[in-house]
């Protein structure tokens, strides 16, 4: 394989989907109508395809080979010669994550084919979708092998774009409308940090460009030469992680995730698992150089990480809509994977995102699935026993909490365990939180499995439940599939780690204060943490299954005797509440203060600067009877005073 | 000199000519209703005048005939002006409503002639005779565009005004040559400089005087204050398809003709005239956006925007080429870029205007473009991505276009003594900008939450929709790949600096050598003027 066929790949992933969302948004209502997902399927299956290619290649290559920057062509010129290029980076990391997003985006896709049907907007609503999905697709696949700053940062607005256009899908509801807006306004505030770390990087290297700009931080240089100051260094990253706790939701931009269910539901599937939050997460871990060269920028990852991880987990025990349940629980697990990136062990946080991918695009699609047999409902209080009514939804939601509860011998089971091993290594606390988070996570996935489908048969009246079609079960199960058996690709042996090994090698293994794989040899140093945390899982299974199997009474009482504390989970630890008492209100004010200058101030002053003008007009009219004449009058006047300057100023008229 | 020299030379311009008088043959014959054989002809035409331009690439600056001189210049415009005129002639497809559209097409193809003809003049007397052929069809097309009496008022009013303008050209470029004894144009600039373009001296003076009568008569055609008194009322008398081309041939030609009477000087410009540039930049931007501001009439928007984007493309002229700098750096190159995606942009905004009408008239205030949103989507969306552009507003080629135009304004040695006016002047710019965006809002305000909705009647037909959609998409693809546009207007900058020379360098052993590449030769000269003034106060 060539660096051309690398090449031809690289510009499929990307012109595909942004081909196929032209096509359905150009034609897809007068020619296409319900056929629109078509073209849509097509350009993400062909990036799929290409990101397939593209991983072949990088894994087949050895040794230093195995990243390549392609140079598409040159876009804007920056000055003195040099180029903002349209160029892409491919290795290792950028195969695995277009392989990842391009893959549960053409599930995802395939699924919508059935579900837009009874819940696209009769209007325009199904081949909106499409184009917009497509669009998604192309956006992220942009932000991943975007060879530059530049790029990055296109990638990365264009799917806030996207994410707003797909979570306000639903814009005559009034909470699609404003979830869209608040996603789109929390995501411009960590953009503004992003945008400002961007600059930054500009000011201080001269380029946008990742190889340039690293191998600068490596050397620790800038681009004038002077040694490069650590406390640059930790503000470009602190900047960065700004955008980056906006996009991957993690405290205290976090609100805008929960509220993001508003979309469709493989919306929330694409969000959550492929094309929008993983950004983040992907970004840390392409800067790596940066962030690994500040401490002080890898303990706020850290940290920040873990706390994520714990706050998102205790409110989802609370919650009792299926997808906000599932909401909180992505926040906790990309949690998880800042905590992995934070203890250097990036290679671990990419894995628990590819197999996150899996079962979180899963439950939301099954999640979706059961609401498309509820009619639109999904509040688990007001259904249970489907496991008889949807059998096979039932079975890959299953499939998916296993995994996300982190049951032993599943995908999550192993990525989690891995990056609660690093943290551990790193230090206690941050280990203790990440093993409390799991027990957390195993009890409130399975409450939501147990109430929704366990118990009394129950559905919402009206309601005449059906299994969904085969449109929608064929994602289900290869999701299934992968969601129990991705961890295979990590475990035993780490092959996924040491495929990625050569992008992380200099920063976060070389640089980890704990050398990886210096840790204790034996047996239960190394995978006693193994059983402790299965065990701990299926501990909270279990008693999950008493409370809400077995005595549901129970649930009822400590909510009753808990009061405060329950209140406060259930109110989200009243984050919104602050945002807006400490935000919204103050801004709204402010606006009305504004419009108020503006109608009386400003409109005032414009009304008094423009009577001059005016009032010589009226004068001019009475004086001059014609109007080319008085036109030609003020070129002739204007003409003789810049005659008279120039001339002036020439040094007379000698 | 034989025959298949001009052929080769002046192909595009010869199909031109051959085709307008062709077309305008079809325009005699008369048929009863008007057909649209002519339009499709002149298309056909440009199209073929396009091919021909391709086909003999960029000329190497060294062909010459008898007044004409071809450069890179000279291959950018023919690229610019017959691309953008086929949008042109797609947007004017149904124009002159009753049976002259036959004539109207001819005029339209002798006005894109003559701008060609002043990229490639080499003679004082060819600049003006092609600066005129562009602008005399104009009022033809003014007057001809509707039945209504305020077309002809239009046409009369800028007949008269732009006799005016040509009146001051030809007078300044009359002072050129006394100056010069030549009207050649390359050796014009050789005879100022050596009967001295040292001002202060004897000559000096009416080499400037030359000089600024020139840049009157030239700023009327780019609508640049205080000569911008003709378009808010032209442009709302003329239909908005003519309006639209209003906005792009003249202000296309005068650029050109003013990039090659600065270039002919190497840009080695008296302080007095930078002075004097840098005023009508700043006071033309400005009064355009305040202008606009108070308008309710689209196309009067429309016309003072016109007016403010001189103004922009005003800074780029005053900076100039810098050779090897890259666009970002390069006056000439910025300025090329813009008035080509300027030209679509607007061109793409009025012919949204043209192409629906409301209660049975033209869509022309801002009101009759209630609903259009809702409407027609796409027309309303190809519209806001024009209205964007304008703006100045990511991703189009607007945007790119007054990147480049602002941070040329930065690109001069921060030693030479222009730099820190210049930075003012792509302050007031930006500033000006920011002002802009509030009318350009109000535009798009107007076609998508606007209250109370009118009923819009599509009325332009396919070919004016085609247009539209064209240069909304052009705006996309130019945000995408500029360098398509700014690589050949890029190559102007050499050209101008040192092109014209090449051609004579050996004719005299000039003293002042082509413009140094680090963008100091100004100063050089500039210094050199400066101390002249300052011996000459002294002298007093």
């Amino acid at each position: 394989m060539s660096i051309e066929t690398l090449k031809l790949c690289a510009i499929l992933i990307a012109l595909a989907p942004l081909g196929g969302a032209i096509l359905v948004g150009a034609l897809g209502r007068p020619a296409l109508r319900g056929r629109s997902h078509w073209l849509s399927i097509l350009g993400v299956a062909v990036a799929f395809v290409c990101s397939l290619i593209v991983f072949g290649v990088v894994r087949g290559a050895h040794g230093e080979q195995t990243s390549a920057m392609i140079s598409v062509y040159d876009w804007i010129a920056s000055g003195s010669g040099s180029w903002f290029k349209v160029e892409f980076l491919i290795d290792p990391l950028a195969a695995i994550m277009l392989v990842t997003v391009t893959g549960i985006s053409l599930l995802v896709v395939i699924y919508s084919r059935d579900y837009m049907r009874d819940h696209g907007e009769p209007v325009r609503g199904y081949e909106r979708f499409f184009a917009y999905l497509a669009l998604f697709v192309f956006s992220m696949c942009m932000l991943v092998q975007g060879g530059n700053f530049l790029l990055l940062y296109l990638g990365w607005e264009a799917v806030g774009l996207c994410s707003y256009l797909l979570i306000g899908f639903y814009y005559q509801r009034p909470a699609a409308a404003a979830a869209a807006k608040k996603a789109f306004i929390v995501n411009r505030v960590g953009d503004f940090g992003f945008g400002l770390g961007i600059l930054l990087i500009y000011i201080t290297f001269r380029t946008l460009d990742y190889g340039r700009v690293f191998q600068m931080v490596e050397a620790g240089v800038t681009a004038s030469g002077d040694p490069l100051e650590t406390g640059r260094l930790t503000a470009i990253s602190l900047l960065l992680l700004c955008g980056a706790c906006g996009k991957s939701a993690q405290l205290p931009l976090h609100v805008w995730l929960p509220d993001a269910m508003e979309g469709p539901s493989p919306v929330s599937a694409l969000i959550h698992a492929a094309t929008m939050v993983t950004a983040g997460v992907y970004m840390v871990a392409r800067c790596g150089v940066m962030f690994t060269g500040s401490p002080t920028a890898m303990a706020v990852v850290a940290v920040l990480g873990a706390v994520t991880a714990l706050f998102a987990a205790t409110i989802a025990v609370t919650q009792t809509d299926m997808k906000r349940i599932l909401a909180y629980s992505t926040i906790s697990q990309l949690g998880y994977m800042f905590l992995g990136l934070g203890v250097y062990a990036a290679g671990s946080a990419i894995f628990h995102l590819f197999t996150h991918a899996f079962f979180k695009a899963l439950l939301f699609l099954a999640a979706g699935s059961v609401m498309h047999a509820m009619g639109g409902i999904i509040d688990i209080r007001r259904f249970s026993g489907l496991r008889k009514i949807l059998p096979w939804t039932f079975f890959t939601f299953v499939l998916g909490a296993i995994a996300l509860a982190g049951v032993p011998l599943t995908s999550g089971f192993f990525s989690k365990d891995e990056i609660i091993h690093h943290a551990f290594t790193h230090h206690w606390a941050l280990g203790l939180i990440g093993l409390l988070t799991a027990v957390l996570t195993a009890f409130y996935t399975f409450r939501m499995v147990f109430v929704a489908f366990f118990g009394t048969e129950r559905v919402p009246e009206g309601v005449h439940p059906h299994e969904s079609g085969r449109w929608m079960l064929v994602p289900l199960f290869l999701l299934g599939i992968g969601a129990v058996f991705a961890g295979y690709f990590g475990f035993p042996g780490h092959n996924f780690q040491h495929f990625l090994e050569p992008v992380f090698h200099d920063t976060f293994v070389a640089r980890s204060p704990v050398p990886h794989g210096a840790e204790p040899a034996g047996f239960w140093a190394q995978y006693g943490l193994m059983f402790v945390s299965g065990a701990l899982a299926l501990l909270a299974i279990l008693v999950a299954y008493a409370l809400y199997v077995r005595q549901p009474w129970i649930p009822d009482t400590i909510r009753s005797s808990a009061g405060r504390l329950y209140t406060t989970l259930l109110h989200k630890y009243y984050a919104d509440e602050a945002y807006d008492a400490s935000v919204v209100k103050p801004l709204r004010t402010g606006g009305k203060v504004c419009v108020g200058l503006d109608d009386y101030v400003v409109d005032g002053l414009i009304f008094v600067v423009t009577a001059i003008p005016r009032g010589l007009a009226y004068v001019l009219r009475v004086l001059q009877q014609g109007a080319i004449q008085s036109y030609a009058m003020a070129m002739a006047i204007g003409f003789a005073v810049i005659m008279w300057v120039v001339l002036l100023s020439t040094g007379g008229c000698g | 000199m034989g025959l298949s020299d001009y052929l080769s030379k002046l192909a595009p311009e010869l199909i031109l000519l051959v085709g307008g008088c062709a077309v305008l043959l079809i325009g005699v014959t008369r048929s009863a209703r008007p057909t649209s054989i002519a339009s499709f002809a002149s298309l056909i035409v440009v199209f073929l005048a396009l091919i021909a331009t391709f086909s003999a690439g960029a000329p190497d600056a060294t062909a010459s005939l008898p007044g004409l001189l071809f450069t890179s210049l000279v291959y950018y415009t023919r690229l610019s002006a017959l691309g953008v005129g086929l949008l042109i002639l797609l947007v004017n497809w149904y124009q002159a409503v009753g049976e002259e559209r036959g004539e109207y097409m001819a005029m339209v193809l002798f006005s894109l002639l003559g701008i060609l003809l002043t990229a490639s003049a080499n003679d004082l007397l060819v600049l003006f005779f092609a600066i005129e052929l562009v602008s005399v069809p104009t009022y033809v097309l003014i007057g001809l565009s509707r039945p209504e009496h305020r077309a002809p008022e239009a046409a009369v009013k800028y007949f008269f005004l732009g006799a005016m303008a040509a009146a001051l050209l030809a007078y300044g470029l009359s002072f050129l040559y006394g100056v010069a004894g030549t009207t050649t144009m390359h050796q014009v600039v050789d005879g100022v400089i050596r009967s001295n373009f040292v001002f202060g001296s004897s000559m000096g003076i009416y080499a400037v005087i030359g000089l600024l009568f020139v840049f009157a008569g030239l700023a009327f055609k780019v609508a640049a204050v205080p000569f911008h008194v003709y378009a808010p009322d032209v442009y709302e008398g003329a239909a908005s398809p003519v309006t639209g081309l209003l906005g792009f041939v003249p202000k296309l030609a005068g650029f050109v003709a003013l990039v090659k009477v600065f270039g002919m000087l190497s840009w080695e410009l008296p302080l007095a005239i930078q002075w004097l540039v840098w005023i009508v930049a700043a006071a033309t931007m400005t009064v355009g956006n305040v202008l606009a501001l108070l308008q309710q009439n689209a196309k009067r928007i429309l016309a003072y925007s016109s007016i403010a984007h001189t103004g922009y493309m005003l800074i780029a002229l005053l900076v100039g080429p810098v050779a090897g700098g890259g666009p970002m750096h390069d006056g000439v190159a910025a300025l090329l870029f813009y008035v080509t995606v300027y030209g679509a942009m607007n061109l793409g905004a009025f012919a949204l205007l043209a192409a629906f009408s409301v209660r049975g008239k033209p869509a022309e205030t801002l009101s009759d473009l209630a609903g259009l949103g809702k409407q027609a989507p796409l027309a309303a969306l190809a519209f806001a991505i024009c209205v964007f552009s304008l703006m100045g507003f990511p991703p189009t080629a607007g945007f790119l276009g007054k990147v480049y135009i602002f941070s040329s304004a930065f690109s001069l040695d921060s030693a030479h003594s222009f730099h820190g006016p210049l930075v003012v002047l792509a302050v007031i710019g930006v500033v000006n900008s920011a002002i802009g965006a509030a009318y350009y809002l109000r535009l798009v305000a107007a076609v998508y939450i606007s209250r109370d909705e009118q009923e819009v009647v599509p009325t332009g037909g396919t070919p004016v929709r085609l247009g539209l959609a064209l240069c909304s998409i052009a705006m996309l693809f130019f945000f995408v790949w500029p360098s398509g546009l700014v690589d050949r207007a890029q190559a102007n900058a050499d050209v101008v600096l040192h092109g014209q020379r090449v051609a004579t360098v050996v004719t005299t052993a000039s003293s002042a050598g082509p413009r140094p590449s680090d963008g100091t030769g100004a100063v050089v000269f500039l210094a050199d003027s400066d101390v002249r003034s300052a011996s000459d106060s002294r002298d007093e």
